[in-house]
């Protein structure tokens, strides 16, 4: 066996919940992958998209010809050359209170955000392409620009779409209990204005298509990088007129996502029509610089909340508003993130009142879509300040008041107070015990004071959070007006010589799909890894996925190829006890092998029954041949995960700079298939937190012109900015999932910003600063200590080194 | 995101190289280690009608020490400089600069003379040369001319050498025995460009009192000599005291710029952090070197 | 000359002869014009390093290179790192052990970065790890399990000692 694997207690061979090296990682090391950018094709064309320098503009004129004479150009569009059918992608998720809009292929008559499509060039090379763009001239007329979300509101203030009354897209109220009689009565009522800023998903591969058009079948292949393939392919269908069983799309290996290639996009339309046009096939590859104006902003959100306390500090209700910057229109996701953010704001705790307005606006800012998390660390930031807040107001140390407010096992299952969330299962306050006994939180606290006495300014930062995953009741999706399914299908194919092959819509994006879905696999037949291959990316080939890769819903997935496999098996028992010539209720299947119970060595092995299924010689009366068969999964509900951060920092005040000391993770994800993956998950996850909470924002000028263009301007998080992961898991297993398996893939990204900035405050309690706005940095810091009068009495740079 | 057209000359010698800049100066570029020139071609903020690589030029490569003076060939690759014992010894100050420049693979290629000239306001080079009082020798087919460092940078990436020029050489007198440098910068990541960056370079009377101070910073517009600071300095006895005063002459002189990952008023502050911590570590080193 | 020209380039010991642009960079050239497309571009202007590959023995980023400027070079890919075809560099073996590498976009500049470090410093410090690595960019891992990768690898002795990274004379152009 070429991966490790452990001999149960039974003597049975398993694979779930080993740290099994990934399958995928041995091409991927040896620069084997093939990603977008690698496919080339015989007589290919490069495309390029022209996009407006401007934020909000009148477009007068557009002239081609320059760039249309160029030798090697093939074809120059604007909006006018388009053809009637090219019809704008849809909003997916659109509650009846989200006004109507759409995603455009190009701008006709105005422009709404720098790097809004303009024009595209399609010619022999990249290099060309590039130089017949620089001959497109363009002439606009400027138009005031909206650039802050709150202004937006303003009646009066420049409108994004003519068509509607104001910039508001969307106002979805939440509502439950009697929160204003929870204020009333409130011994303690805290608040504060929170900033989420603006950064993106980011991942180290831009967008890419490459679109090939055969005249002769007249079917569409199409490569693709976006995480919902089956998806996209319904709506490149119905956008292009074509039906769908004449588009394919494929996937390469693709260089991370993190939510941003979920959103539909133009130059799918785009490249599309320019392959159908044309006749060869088109290729488009996104450079950072666009990247950065035109694939999905996320997160950014202006927030006041107010949260109302007994005098024991038991939350009474929480109450607010949350205004959403959607840029200049509605992303595929809707205002999905906003609804998740408002969903999710009562985190881990027990309370029963609850009001929150959550308005989207539009801005001429670039569209902001999903981001790993999904409005999750919007209202995790947020709530677990509060928490802070509320500790300091009652005297009470954090961690304590967070024990007298979190949700018990034995609450579970647990409605919460937005009156839209059923946590299933999960131990919180066991979670924040255990970070707190690795971290050593006592002692810390001990030592805080005579550090500071050293002029050493130590913090402790607490984030406990949930996590909704398996993003898929179809009914709830309905129930929600998302304008799809949840439900994940496996396929599996035992072939004649007795081999696995898993097909799944999956889209691998470096989780780890293949491997995970192979250690189910052979699982469920008992069978050595190697034997099982996964077949992914391939719409003509693979079960149909609504939703696609996101919402941490491997699991789903997971549990349909276990039901799939369960199907097989017990056809494989049925033609085995045929021929053994026993009932089936006495054949037994274990590590691959069919015997008839309590003689192990009377039976046969899967080739053996899996030969007999495809001769069909002698199969019991009215079973089909072949061994094969397709299974869908849709959960009964979500599963949520949970767990507990705790930062430790120190703060050095003349800079404003801070060093991460300790990072402790305790984390609940069910059981857990592959340690290696789920661990991998959750540091990538923090140190996404992290360059959310520290380092990363889309500046833009009053003007609207993003000053963050490129990695000079935008900064990522690289080795020196990520703390040492200290990890330990709990397991509460969901009732809703075979197997018990919650989703990961996004719980590490939800309390990295409350862990930082309780830390920080914590760190600077002598000053008695407060941080709620993101990004924290040096400079935020150092001018907030400057203003608390931290520099006087001798302590200013000038006079103390 | 490529590059626009532009044709290329890759000359082998120096005269090749200033005849052909005599010819196209105007209109074309020097390619030295290309690590910030490529990235502007790339992204077309800059479309040369040509670029005049001088990679060829090898024998502009190379460390020399000569009666006191240390001589930089302006083709070295600050690689080179950072492992350099020569320049370690006669430049402490230029060593630890080139540790902060960007990354390994970025300095593997990167060139000292490319990064002078390039003056991003916020590079190390400018700063540290400016400290230690270099200057560079220059020529064009019109004749050779020395500049001191002082007179070759300007605020905004501008700098006084002729379109026609090429660098050939950075000259620094070698630090003597009574002399102490250091170097201090603050970035937002390790590897970036500094939002603050100061240099000191310190000579020590017998007494303990520091004869000759120089001290050079940058915050955002040009890397600039900080004589305020130098005067409260010089003749004096570094004592806390003192280095407060130095500190606080050098906040008052700076010349910051704020953009949107510093205002003016954190990068002065910082500049007088920076002249602190500088100082510190000179005259500790100092303390440390005395006691050996 | 604004045409093209002519250079010759040694990738993993393999001899070519090209015609390129002056403007077409080095990146380009070795995914495009000789198929080593194992070198990704993630930026293109030298601030992620995931085209990280080495020029004559030393790690550069090749979107910052011109390919005309490498004319006569020696350069090694990630395809050409482990000693022969069918093997693993000790890096790449402990990339997949740790789970160094998610969507592997970043990977083969990451592994390269970390090669060039133990061929020069065959026993890194941890702190020296993160400070070599500190210009190479992953979304994906959080970083730590790359340090762990090459710390294994810098702790077993694992990594071969730089090569003579001197071309031969008769391939300098």
């Amino acid at each position: 066996m070429s991966e490790q694997a452990e001999m149960s207690e039974q003597g049975k061979v398993t694979w779930i919940g080993k740290p099994v090296p990934r399958r995928e990682d041995r091409p991927l090391t040896a620069g084997a992958g093939r990603y977008m950018a690698d496919i080339e094709m015989p007589g290919m064309l490069y495309m390029v998209v022209l996009r407006s320098p401007q934020a909000h503009a009148k477009i007068v004129s557009i002239d081609t010809d320059a760039a249309r004479a160029m030798p090697g150009v093939h074809a120059v569009y604007t909006a006018a050359d388009l053809p009637e059918e090219l019809k704008p992608f849809p909003v997916i998720w659109r509650p009846p209170v989200l006004k109507d809009d759409s995603i455009a292929a190009l701008a006709s008559d105005r422009v709404r955000n720098v790097g809004e499509e303009v024009a595209v060039v399609v010619a022999d090379t990249q290099q060309i392409a590039e130089d017949a763009r620089e001959l497109i001239r363009v002439k606009y007329e400027r138009l005031p620009a909206n650039v802050d979300p709150i202004k937006a509101l303003e009646p009066d203030s420049p409108r994004i779409r003519d068509e509607w009354d104001d910039n508001v897209a969307a106002l979805f109220p939440f509502r439950n209990g009697d929160v204003d009689a929870a204020f009333a009565e409130a011994a303690h009522v805290v608040d504060g204005h929170f900033k989420i800023n603006r950064h993106a998903a980011m991942p180290m591969e831009t967008r890419g298509v490459v679109a090939s058009w055969d005249a002769l079948t007249e079917t569409l292949t199409f490569w693709s990088m976006s995480q919902a393939a089956s998806l996209l392919r319904t709506e490149l269908a119905k956008s292009l007129d074509l039906p769908d069983n004449a588009i394919r799309v494929m996937t390469p290996n693709v260089g991370g996502a993190f939510g941003a290639k979920w959103d539909r996009y133009a130059e799918d339309l785009l490249a599309c029509v320019a392959t159908r046009r044309l006749g060869r096939p088109v290729k488009w590859m996104e450079d950072r610089r666009e990247h950065f104006q035109s694939t999905v902003h996320a997160r950014e959100q202006i927030q006041d909340w107010e949260m109302a306390l007994d005098e024991d500090g038991r939350i009474l209700g929480v109450r607010g508003r949350a205004v959403a910057d959607l840029g200049s229109c509605v992303p595929s996701s809707g205002i999905g993130t906003q609804w998740v953010t408002g969903n999710t704001i009562p985190n881990q705790y027990k309370f029963e009142n609850y009001s929150a307005d959550i308005i989207a606006v539009l801005t001429n800012k670039a569209r902001a879509g999903s981001y790993r998390g999904f409005g999750g660390p919007e209202s995790n930031f947020p709530m677990e300040r509060l928490m802070d807040k509320a500790a300091k107001e009652l005297g009470v140390d954090p961690a304590e008041l967070r024990f007298r407010n979190q949700i018990q096992p034995e609450d579970m299952p647990y409605p919460t107070a937005t009156g839209m969330a059923v946590y299933d299962t999960g131990d919180y306050p066991g979670a924040l015990r255990r970070a707190l006994e690795m971290v050593g939180y006592e002692k810390l606290r001990e030592e805080q004071p005579k550090l500071r006495e050293q002029g050493i300014y130590r913090g402790l930062g607490i984030g406990c959070y949930v996590h909704c995953t398996g993003f898929g009741p179809s009914a709830m999706l309905g129930m929600i007006n998302y304008d799809t399914s949840g439900y994940e299908g496996a396929r599996i194919r035992i072939d004649p010589g007795g081999k696995v092959t898993v097909y799944t819509g999956m889209i691998p994006l470096g989780q780890g799909t293949e491997t995970s879905l192979a250690q189910i696999a052979a699982d469920s037949f008992g069978i050595d890894m190697d034997d099982v291959r996964v077949v992914w990316g391939d719409t003509s080939q693979t079960p149909y996925t609504g939703f696609g890769s996101g919402g941490s819903r491997s699991n789903l997935a997971m549990t349909a190829v276990m039901n799939a496999a369960e199907q097989l098996k017990a056809k494989m028992i049925r033609i085995a006890a045929h021929t053994l010539e026993a009932s089936p209720d006495d054949v037994e299947f274990a590590d691959g092998h069919l015997s008839v119970r309590g003689v192990p060595d009377s039976g046969l092995t899967m080739p053996e029954v899996a030969r007999i299924a495809y001769l069909a010689h002698s199969l019991p009366e009215g079973e089909e041949p072949m061994l094969q068969t397709q299974q869908v999964f849709d959960p009964p509900g979500f599963g949520w995960a949970y767990g507990c951060h705790v930062g430790v920092v120190d703060v050095d005040i003349q800079t404003g700079m801070m060093d991460w000391k300790r990072y402790v993770i305790v984390d609940d994800c069910g059981p857990m298939v592959n340690p290696l993956i789920v661990r991998g998950q959750i540091e990538g996850g923090v140190a996404q937190g992290i360059g959310g909470a520290l380092l990363e924002e889309m500046v833009y000028d009053e003007a609207g012109q993003p000053m963050t263009s490129s990695f000079m301007d935008y900064l990522m998080p690289t080795f020196h900015d990520v703390p040492d992961y200290e990890i330990d898991h709990l397991v509460s297993p969901s009732p809703h999932i075979r197997g018990g398996f919650k989703g990961m893939g996004e719980s590490g990204v939800m309390a990295p910003a409350a862990v930082v900035a309780n830390a920080i405050v914590d760190a600077l309690a002598p000053f008695g600063i407060e941080v709620d706005e993101l990004p924290i940095t040096p400079n935020v810091l150092w001018r907030k200590l400057r203003d608390a009068g931290a520099f006087e009495d001798g302590r200013s740079a000038a006079s103390v080194g | 995101m490529k590059p626009a057209q532009f044709a290329l000359d890759t000359p082998q010698s120096a005269s090749e190289a200033l005849a052909l800049l005599s010819d196209h100066g105007d209109s074309a570029k020097v390619i030295a280690g290309g690590q910030s020139l490529v990235p502007m071609l790339n992204f077309r903020l800059v479309t040369p009608e040509r670029l005049i690589d001088i990679n060829g030029l090898e024998d502009l490569a190379y460390i020399r020490e000569n009666d006191g003076v240390l001589a930089i060939g302006a083709m070295t690759r600050q690689q080179e400089i950072e492992a350099s014992p020569v320049i370690a010894a006669a430049a402490p100050l230029l060593a630890e600069a080139t540790r902060e420049i960007a990354h390994p693979s970025i300095r593997n290629r990167g060139t000292v003379g490319g990064s002078l000239l390039h003056n991003d306001p916020s590079a190390e080079y400018p700063v540290t040369l400016l400290c230690l009082g270099a200057e560079v020798e220059v020529a064009s087919v019109r004749g050779n001319r020395t500049i001191p460092v002082s007179d070759l940078i300007l605020p905004w990436f501008s700098t006084t050498l002729e379109p026609d020029e090429l660098l050939l050489e950075i000259r620094v007198p070698v630090a003597g025995e009574s002399t102490s440098q250091a170097f201090e910068e603050l970035a937002r990541r390790k590897g970036d460009f500094a939002l603050a960056a100061v240099a000191v370079a310190l000579t020590f009377g017998a007494s303990g009192a520091i004869e000759k101070a120089a001290i050079a910073g940058t915050a955002g517009r040009c890397a600039q000599r900080l004589t305020e600071a130098e005067r409260a300095l010089t003749g004096e006895v570094p004592t806390d005291s003192v280095v407060g005063a130095v500190a606080a002459a050098a906040e008052t002189e700076i010349q910051p710029v704020g953009d949107i990952h510093a205002d003016e008023d954190y990068r002065r502050h910082l500049v007088a952090l920076m002249t602190r911590r500088a100082l510190a570590k000179a005259i500790g080193d100092r303390a440390g070197s005395k006691e050996d | 000359m604004t045409g093209e020209r002519k250079i010759s380039l040694r990738v993993n010991g393999r001899q070519h002869e090209l015609e390129v642009e002056p403007r077409l960079s080095l990146a380009d050239a070795l995914r495009n014009e000789l198929g080593y497309t194992g070198t990704h571009l993630g930026c293109e202007h030298g601030m992620c390093g995931a085209c990280t590959v080495w020029l004559d023995g030393k790690s550069v980023r090749s979107c910052l290179m011109l390919a005309a400027l490498a004319d006569g070079a020696e350069v090694t890919t990630i395809e050409g790192l482990a000693p022969d075809g069918d093997s693993q560099h000790p890096l790449q073996a402990a990339f997949s052990k740790h789970h160094a590498l998610q969507c592997g976009f970043c990977t083969p500049g990451m592994i390269m970065a970390a090669a060039d470090l133990l061929q020069q410093n065959p026993h890194p410090s941890e702190e020296e790890v993160v400070d070599w690595m500190g210009g190479n960019i992953c979304r994906c891992t959080g970083y730590r399990a790359i340090v762990r990768a090459v710390m294994d690898v810098a702790e077993s002795g694992a990594a071969p000692p730089a090569s003579d990274p001197e071309p031969e004379p008769s391939s300098v152009g």
